[in-house]
C-alpha cells in the first residue's frame, strides 16, 4: 500500500515537472501565436483604416467577399503557389546533390560543407540587396549581363521583366536556403548504414542503382521533414519582393504575405489585410495537412 | 468567443495601463522622446548637442531622441504605423511633409497654432506653411525645405558636343524644355553613360521629384481641395507625361535600375536631384558639374518645382503638449534653423535664417538658385489624407511602366492608362471608404 502511494507521489511529481517544462512554450505560443491569430480572425470582420482603430466598423464577411473578387488577391496567390511549387523541388534536390557531395570523405571537405552553408548564415536581406546588384540589367553593374555581354548575348532585365522576376527570385532563394537543408540531408545520410553500400557493391550494383535503391529509401524519412519545412518556407515568401521587386514588375512577384503587408501597412486597411491573412493560415494549413497525407499514403 | 475576445482585449488594456500609468511626483521633470529618421554623421551631432543645450537649459522638460531608420521606401512610415496600432507613439515625431494631411485627418497629431502665432508663420516660406496645414490648422513644422533641379556633367557634356554654357546662363523665366532634355539625354547615351536618371527610389521619391512635371503639363495628381484623383492621375495631360519619362527608359536613355549615386559615379551624364545632391557632388565630385532650373512642358512653359520636407508634428500620445510646444518653439528658432539646415545641406524654411552666417552660401552660385526656386516655383504635393495611399500606389505604377518600357523598349499609352486609372481607383477606393462625407 505503502508503495503504491509512493508510486501515485512520483508520478504527481512527473506530472508536475512536466506541466513546468512545458508551461514556458505554452506561454510563448499562447501570447505570439494563438492571441495574434484570434486578433488577425477578429479584426478580418471590421472595417480597420490602420490609424483610426476608434473607427472600427463590424462589417460582417464583407472582407471576404471583395477578397474572393480581387485580382490582386488571386494573383498574389498564384505567384505564392508557383513559387512554392518550383523552389521546393529544384532546391531540396539541390541540397541532396550538395549533401551527397560533401558527405565523401576527402581533404578540405568541412571547407565545402562551410561554404555551401555560409548563405544561410547571411541575413537574407543582405543576401537580396547582393544580388540586385548582380541581376542588375545594366552590364556595367550586374555581374550576370557582364557575363552574358561578354559572351555576345543580349543583356537580360532580370527582375524589371515579368518574365523573368521570379524565377530570378526562386534560382537565388534556392541557392540561399539549398545549404540547411543540405544539412539535415548530411545527417541523413549518417545514418545509412555503410555495409548496405558494400554489399551492393559487391553484388556489383553501380553508383546510380546504389544512389536508388539504398540512398533514397535511406533519406525517406529526412527528404519528408525537408519537403514540408521548405514548403512552409516557400508559402511565407517576403523579404526577396520586398528588398529586389517591391513585388513588380507588373504584380508578378506580389507574394500573399506581401500584399498582406501592403494593404495592412502601406495602404492602411488593416482589416482587409487580416481577412487575407486569416485565408493565407487556411491554404498553410490545408497544403501542409495533403502534403502529410500524400507523403504517409506513400509509405 | 466573442466574450473571450473582449475579455483579452480588456485584460490587454488594462495591463497596458498599469504599465504605463506610474505616478509621476511634483517635481520630476516631463520627459519628451522624439522619434526621427537616421541621417548623415553631421545631423546626428547637431541633434546630440542641441538635445544637450536644451537639457541643460531646462530641467523641467528633458527631451530624448530615438534615430528611427528610413530606407529608401516606406519604412519610417510603416514604424509609425506600428506604433499607431500598439499605442505607442513618442511625444514628438518627424513626418515628411505630404503625411502631414493623413497623420492630421486620423487625429494621430495634434493641431500646433497655439504655439506658432501668424507673425512667427510669417517668417517660414509660404510652401513650408501650405504643406503642413491641414483643414486650416496647422500640423507640423519644419526646419528645412527641398528641391529639385537639373544636374549635368559638364565635362561629358562638353565632349558630347552640347552647348554648356547655354545651360549655365538659363534663368528662372527660361529654363530647359522637356525636349532639350530628352535631347541632351540622347546625345550623351553611349555604351558607358546613360543621358538621365529620372527614378529616385521605388517610395516617395517617384511623386515627389515627378510632380512638377504634371503640372507644367496643366494637371496635378489630385484636385486641390485633395478630394478627387479621377481626371487628374489619369488624365490625358497624365498620359502624356508619363508616356514622356517611359520613353526615355524604353530608348535607354534613362536606366530603370540606377546604381547608387549613379551621377557622382560618373555613370550617368545629367539627372533631376534633389538640393542636397549640391552638397555630396561638392564634396565628391571629380568632375566639373553645374546645375539649372527644373525643366518645363514644351507648350506651357510653366515653371514648377518640388518642394516639402519632415517637419516635426506632436503626437496624440503626448502627455504634456504645452512642454512639447515649447520645445518645438525653441527647436525652430531662426539659429537652430539655420545650423539644421545647414548640416543637412537643405534649404531653410525661416526667411530670417539666410540672414545668418552658416546660410552665406545661399546667397549666390547653385545654391542661390535652389533658394530662387523655393520661392518662385515650389509648389507643395496634394494635401489630402489619402496621400500614404496614393503615393504607394503612383510608386507601384510607375515602378510596372518603367519596367515595361525597359523590357520592351516601347511605349504603350494604353498600358500607362490603365495603371494611371489604377492609382486613381485606388486613392478614390481610400478616399471614399474612410475621409469622405
Amino acid at each position: 500500500m505503502a508503495k503504491t502511494k509512493k508510486l501515485t507521489g512520483r508520478k504527481r511529481d512527473e506530472r508536475i515537472a512536466a506541466y513546468i517544462f512545458v508551461t514556458p512554450a505554452v506561454v510563448l505560443l499562447i501570447a505570439f501565436l494563438v492571441v495574434p491569430m484570434i486578433y488577425t480572425a477578429y479584426f478580418s470582420v471590421f472595417r480597420y483604416q490602420i490609424m483610426r482603430p476608434d473607427a472600427m466598423k463590424f462589417i460582417g464577411i464583407e472582407n471576404y467577399i471583395e477578397l474572393f473578387q480581387d485580382k490582386n488577391f488571386w494573383q498574389a496567390l498564384k505567384n505564392t503557389v508557383y513559387f512554392t511549387i518550383i523552389v521546393v523541388p529544384f532546391q531540396c534536390a539541390l541540397a541532396l546533390g550538395l549533401a551527397l557531395l560533401v558527405s565523401k570523405k576527402f581533404r578540405g571537405v568541412a571547407i565545402f560543407r562551410t561554404m555551401y552553408f555560409s548563405p544561410q548564415l547571411t541575413s537574407m536581406v543582405v543576401i537580396s540587396v547582393l544580388w540586385s546588384v548582380l541581376y542588375n540589367a545594366n552590364p556595367n553593374t550586374g555581374l550576370f549581363n557582364s557575363i552574358l555581354t561578354s559572351l555576345g548575348l543580349d543583356p537580360i532585365s532580370f527582375l524589371n521583366d515579368e518574365n523573368t522576376a521570379m524565377n530570378s527570385i526562386i534560382f537565388m532563394s534556392a541557392w540561399q536556403g539549398a545549404g540547411y537543408q543540405m544539412m539535415i540531408f548530411l545527417a541523413g545520410l549518417q545514418g545509412i548504414p555503410r555495409d548496405q553500400y558494400e554489399a551492393a557493391s559487391v553484388d556489383g550494383a553501380t553508383k546510380f542503382k546504389q544512389f536508388l535503391y539504398i540512398t533514397l529509401p535511406g533519406l525517406k524519412g529526412t527528404i519528408k521533414y525537408v519537403i514540408m519545412i521548405t514548403m512552409i518556407q516557400a508559402m511565407k515568401l517576403f523579404t526577396q519582393p520586398y528588398i529586389m521587386t517591391q513585388g513588380g514588375p507588373k504584380n508578378s512577384t506580389k507574394t500573399l504575405v506581401y500584399y498582406i503587408y501592403s494593404e495592412g501597412f502601406q495602404r492602411g486597411n488593416f482589416g482587409y489585410a487580416c481577412s487575407i491573412a486569416a485565408v493565407f493560415f487556411v491554404i498553410v494549413v490545408c497544403m501542409s495537412m495533403a502534403m502529410k497525407k500524400v507523403t504517409t499514403s506513400t509509405e | 468567443m466573442k466574450k473571450a475576445i473582449s475579455m483579452a482585449m480588456a485584460l490587454t488594456v488594462a495591463l497596458t495601463t498599469a504599465a504605463t500609468t506610474v505616478p509621476v511626483m511634483a517635481d520630476d521633470p516631463v520627459e519628451l522622446t522624439i522619434w526621427s529618421p537616421t541621417d548623415t554623421a553631421a545631423i546626428e551631432a547637431w541633434w546630440e548637442e542641441k538635445i544637450a543645450e536644451w537639457n541643460e537649459a531646462n530641467p523641467d522638460i528633458q527631451v530624448s531622441r530615438e534615430a528611427i531608420d528610413r530606407s529608401d521606401s516606406y519604412a519610417y512610415d510603416n514604424k509609425i504605423a506600428t506604433a499607431v496600432t500598439s499605442n505607442d507613439l513618442p511625444d514628438i515625431f518627424y513626418v515628411d511633409g505630404p503625411q502631414v494631411s493623413y497623420y492630421a485627418a486620423n487625429g494621430i497629431t495634434v493641431p500646433l497654432d497655439d504655439y506658432f502665432s501668424e507673425e512667427d508663420l510669417s517668417d517660414f516660406v509660404d510652401s513650408a506653411v501650405a504643406q503642413n496645414t491641414y483643414d486650416g490648422s496647422l500640423y507640423a513644422i519644419g526646419a528645412t525645405e527641398s528641391s529639385v533641379a537639373f544636374y549635368y556633367n559638364k565635362d561629358y557634356l562638353t565632349e558630347c558636343g552640347v552647348d554648356v554654357a547655354d545651360l549655365d546662363s538659363r534663368t528662372v523665366d527660361n529654363p530647359i524644355t522637356w525636349s532639350e532634355f530628352a535631347e541632351i539625354a540622347e546625345k550623351c547615351t553611349t555604351d558607358d553613360y546613360v543621358g538621365a536618371h529620372i527614378i529616385m527610389d521605388h517610395g516617395e521619391g517617384l511623386p515627389y521629384a515627378l510632380e512638377p512635371m504634371y503640372l507644367s503639363a496643366g494637371k496635378d495628381y489630385i484636385s486641390e481641395d485633395g478630394t478627387t484623383s479621377d481626371g487628374y492621375v489619369n488624365s490625358e495631360e497624365a498620359v502624356t507625361t508619363t508616356a514622356y519619362l517611359a520613353d526615355m527608359i524604353a530608348k535607354g536613355w534613362a536606366n530603370v535600375e540606377p546604381i547608387t549615386d549613379e551621377f557622382l559615379n560618373g555613370a550617368c551624364a545629367t539627372m533631376l536631384g534633389g538640393s542636397w545632391e549640391i552638397a555630396t557632388l561638392t564634396e565628391n565630385a571629380d568632375f566639373e558639374w553645374g546645375v539649372t532650373y527644373y525643366p518645363v512642358n514644351d507648350d506651357t512653359k510653366e515653371a514648377v518645382s518640388p518642394c516639402g520636407d519632415w517637419a516635426a508634428a506632436i503626437s496624440k500620445n503626448c502627455e504634456n503638449v504645452d512642454a512639447a510646444g515649447q520645445f518645438l518653439q525653441w527647436l525652430m528658432n531662426t539659429e537652430n534653423v539655420a545650423t539644421y539646415a545647414a548640416a543637412i545641406a537643405k534649404p531653410a524654411t525661416r526667411i530670417s535664417a539666410y540672414d545668418e552666417e552658416v546660410m552665406a552660401d545661399y546667397q549666390e552660385g547653385n545654391l542661390a538658385l535652389i533658394k530662387e526656386q523655393l520661392e518662385n516655383t515650389a509648389v507643395p504635393r496634394p494635401r489630402t489624407p489619402s496621400y500614404a495611399v496614393f503615393s504607394s500606389a503612383y510608386a507601384e505604377a510607375m515602378t510596372n511602366i518603367f519596367s515595361d518600357a525597359a523590357s520592351t523598349g516601347e511605349v504603350d499609352n494604353d498600358y500607362i492608362q490603365s495603371e494611371l486609372d489604377v492609382v486613381s481607383d485606388t486613392f478614390t477606393d481610400d478616399y471614399e471608404t474612410y475621409y469622405a462625407e
